[in-house]
């Protein structure tokens, strides 16, 4: 038997076919179901049914399966920051967080000490074994591309990994899964933050650990047009949920978010997507992380992506210092967002990224 | 595949399953159908009640058929809600069948005192009358714990509840089958029983009542089990029941000396091959046969995960608690460190272990936690 590889399985179609290439390719396969979540939030969570989902799919390939709690883990390095940031005004991403420091991490330290040579999961990537150490590539499905999420990946993190479905398109993931008989074929893709599940559990979810603070609304202008229920509700050029009527102003146009005003707690909206003000052509990032362990030679043509699934965006990072980056765009970018994270390419290559902290207009 | 935990459940002893599958097969009638074939089933049914009052020198009419261990501590807990005295004693090493009820029943006006245990596992009989109020209408103290094997000074602790005439259960599913057990000796007013861990079927149990001792049901419909439990009775599983409890009673001797075998051949092998292992529990009141060993240094998880690439089926904790190495309740309780609690596994023995298995398996540990 090969190598023994674990796999973190979710219950979702892409771990599944992760764990059933592995076993074709004569890899010696087990499976982690992850818990990182307790409490009792389990009206939000659907961590129940995905474990059931796993289980089911193991059985049928006739894989160990196993449930780790790395719970503590999760709240101590991922969900305080992502509260503390909320709190901030910021919108966080916690997935880029669990990954360097739960799935690659904690989970990644369980599964060697299990005497694993490798662990593996469903992200939609591509490592890239070369003489000047390990690449992460985007996916092969350009819809699916996960890379943005794996950024925060060092060399030892990639050396130790696998991901064997990033050289195939979605479509062809759940077609393995449904010839192979995995009963999650058909399951939904996961969407929103994984402790929360559903988007409209959001505010719900966020009420319970941070007290609200409601307030106006004003125009860019200075016009007050609304109330807030609080501004850590709101993110970056969001445009659902500001009950400012259609009829306000002199057009017809939508109103979306352009900025959160923190010492008066003011939220500032400007109408039509068009509106200069929620645009910006240059950033500030911090925590800024190389994947190769230095500043990669060529940083020319480079391009970035400040969302997860937005396309390549031309740039140039005009100052950089070890931990903090400026960035400049060839073109005025909507709706940067504080606590997100900018994610640099070269070509197919992901290179690193950073935490973006403000943005300018010029 | 060697199975080490028998204290979470036990495989089905073929005399039990041959004896389900003829019921099954040929009888379907429904006990409370006057006609033959309801009859057939009914007779069934009460020749399995008899034979396990025979085995605990019982009357028959105080054995209640229920979905098992878990549902017969229910029973018990939850007619406090009707009693006037809503007070109960119970410990703090039970298992979470009746402490997670009793938080249940909390809010709705039942106080508990939790009794704190000793190093190895056993309640004061001292503290337990101390703890006794004015309102005490219930103590429950499980005979002998599931995780750490430790039996209860439980003559004793009767004493106390006889003497300030306050009903008493114990939770028994870890018991029966590994040490006699009667009510001519132990004289509980209540106590559980579950047949899956003794070689018997899931899903059903008992509860011993005691005549006179008064008990709500909480399943509530047709009047089974003399109005305690209602819906159509699982008629194979309760005479597999009686079968296993029959074999149990016959051959508990046998049984018995056959686990104290197989751990002192496991306890002489294991100070062999892991000097640092701890044994946990009461070495002089404790059901032979289940074990609990902190490999300090080493998470259990771990353990317990290489053992099971082996083909060594043992536990961490409680099965219910498997998943994640929370640690244990028991062993806190015990006033064992997180460290240690989290380094412990349970071997628990059964029928079909052989010396041979137990040798392999102390080696296997001798391999992972040695040092």
């Amino acid at each position: 038997m090969g190598d023994r590889i674990i796999v973190g399985i979710s219950g979702g179609v892409d771990s599944s076919v992760t764990a059933l290439l592995l076993q074709r390719q004569g890899y010696d396969v087990e499976c982690v179901f992850m818990k990182n979540w307790e409490g009792d939030e389990d009206e939000f969570c659907t961590a129940e049914e995905d474990y059931k989902d796993a289980l089911t799919v193991c059985d049928h390939l006739g894989l160990s399966l196993r449930s780790v709690s790395f719970s503590q883990e999760y709240w101590d390095t991922v969900f305080k920051y992502f509260i503390d940031e909320y709190k901030r005004g910021r919108t966080p991403n916690p997935d880029v967080l669990c990954n360097r420091e739960v799935k690659f991490k904690a989970f990644m330290d369980y599964s060697l000490e299990l005497g694993a040579e490798k662990i593996a999961t469903g992200h939609y990537s591509i490592i890239d074994e070369s003489n000047s150490g390990f690449k992460l590539l985007k996916g092969l499905d350009p819809g699916k591309d996960q890379s943005y999420f794996l950024y925060l990946l060092d060399q030892d993190a990639l050396s130790k990994s696998m991901f064997p479905i990033g050289g195939i398109e979605k479509i062809d993931v759940r077609k393995l899964a449904e010839e192979s008989g995995l009963v999650n074929h058909a399951k939904k893709d996961s969407t929103g933050v994984c402790f929360i599940g559903e988007q409209k559990f959001f505010k719900e979810f966020l009420k319970k650990y941070i007290p609200t603070n409601p307030g106006l609304i004003e125009t860019t202008d200075g016009k007050e047009c609304g109330k807030h229920d609080g501004l850590m509700y709101y993110t970056m050029g969001q445009r659902k949920g500001l009950g400012i009527g259609g009829g306000y102003g002199k057009q017809e146009a939508p109103w979306f978010v352009a900025e959160k005003d923190l010492k008066r707690n003011v939220l500032i909206v400007a109408q039509g997507h068009d509106h200069s003000s929620l645009y910006h052509k240059q950033l500030v990032a911090d925590q800024v992380h190389w994947i190769n362990g230095s500043v990669p030679e060529n940083l020319s043509e480079i391009s970035a992506k400040i969302r997860y699934r937005q396309a390549d965006q031309i740039c140039e990072i005009t100052d950089l210092s070890v931990n903090r980056c400026t960035v400049r765009f060839d073109k005025p970018q909507f709706a940067i967002t504080p606590g997100q994270s900018i994610v640099f390419y070269h070509g197919n290559e992901c290179l690193g990224g950073a935490v973006i902290e403000n943005r300018s207009f010029h | 595949m060697p199975y080490f935990d028998h204290s979470a459940t036990t495989p089905i002893h073929p005399k039990v399953l041959k004896k389900m599958m003829d019921v099954a097969q040929q009888h379907f009638g429904n006990p409370s159908s006057v006609h033959a074939s309801g009859r057939k089933s009914k007779a069934i049914i009460e020749k399995a009640r008899r034979t396990i009052a025979v085995a605990i020198l019982a009357s028959p009419s105080e054995i209640i058929f229920t979905g098992g261990g878990t549902e017969a501590n229910n029973m018990v807990l939850w007619t406090l809600i009707q009693s006037e005295k809503k007070h109960i004693v119970t410990s703090s090493i039970e298992h979470p069948a009746i402490l997670t009820v009793l938080e249940k029943l909390e809010p709705m006006g039942i106080s508990c005192t939790v009794l704190p245990v000793n190093d190895q596992g056993r309640v004061d009989p001292k503290i337990l009358e101390k703890s006794i109020q004015s309102n005490t209408g219930l103590i429950s103290i499980m005979m002998a714990n599931n995780e750490v094997g430790t039996i209860q000074p439980i003559m004793e602790l009767i004493g106390i509840a006889q003497k300030h005439d306050i009903p008493f259960h114990s939770d028994t599913v870890q018991t029966l089958g590994k040490i006699p057990l009667s009510v001519q000796n132990i004289e509980a007013d209540f106590m559980s029983f579950s047949a899956h861990k003794l070689y018997g079927p899931k899903g059903v149990g008992f509860l011993y009542k005691k005549r006179g001792r008064s008990l709500n049901p909480l399943i509530i419909g047709g009047g089974q089990e003399g109005k305690h439990r209602a819906g159509t009775e699982n008629i194979s599983g309760i005479s597999g029941m009686g079968e296993a409890v029959r074999l149990a009673s016959e051959n508990l001797s046998k049984r018995m000396s056959h686990l104290e075998a197989l751990e002192t051949v496991f306890i002489t092998h294991l100070n062999r091959e892991c000097h640092n292992a701890v044994i946990n529990g009461c070495p002089n009141h404790h059901l032979s046969g289940v074990i609990s060993v902190s490999f300090p240094g080493y998470k259990s998880d771990i353990l317990l995960a290489k053992l099971d690439r082996l083909g060594m089926e043992v536990s961490n904790g409680s099965a219910c608690g498997s998943g994640s190495i929370k640690p244990s309740h028991v062993l806190e309780a015990m006033g064992i460190s997180d460290s240690q609690n989290i380094s412990t596994l349970r071997f628990s023995f059964g029928r079909d272990n052989t010396e041979k298995e137990v040798i392999e398996l102390v080696k296997a540990l001798g391999q992972f936690a040695n040092g």
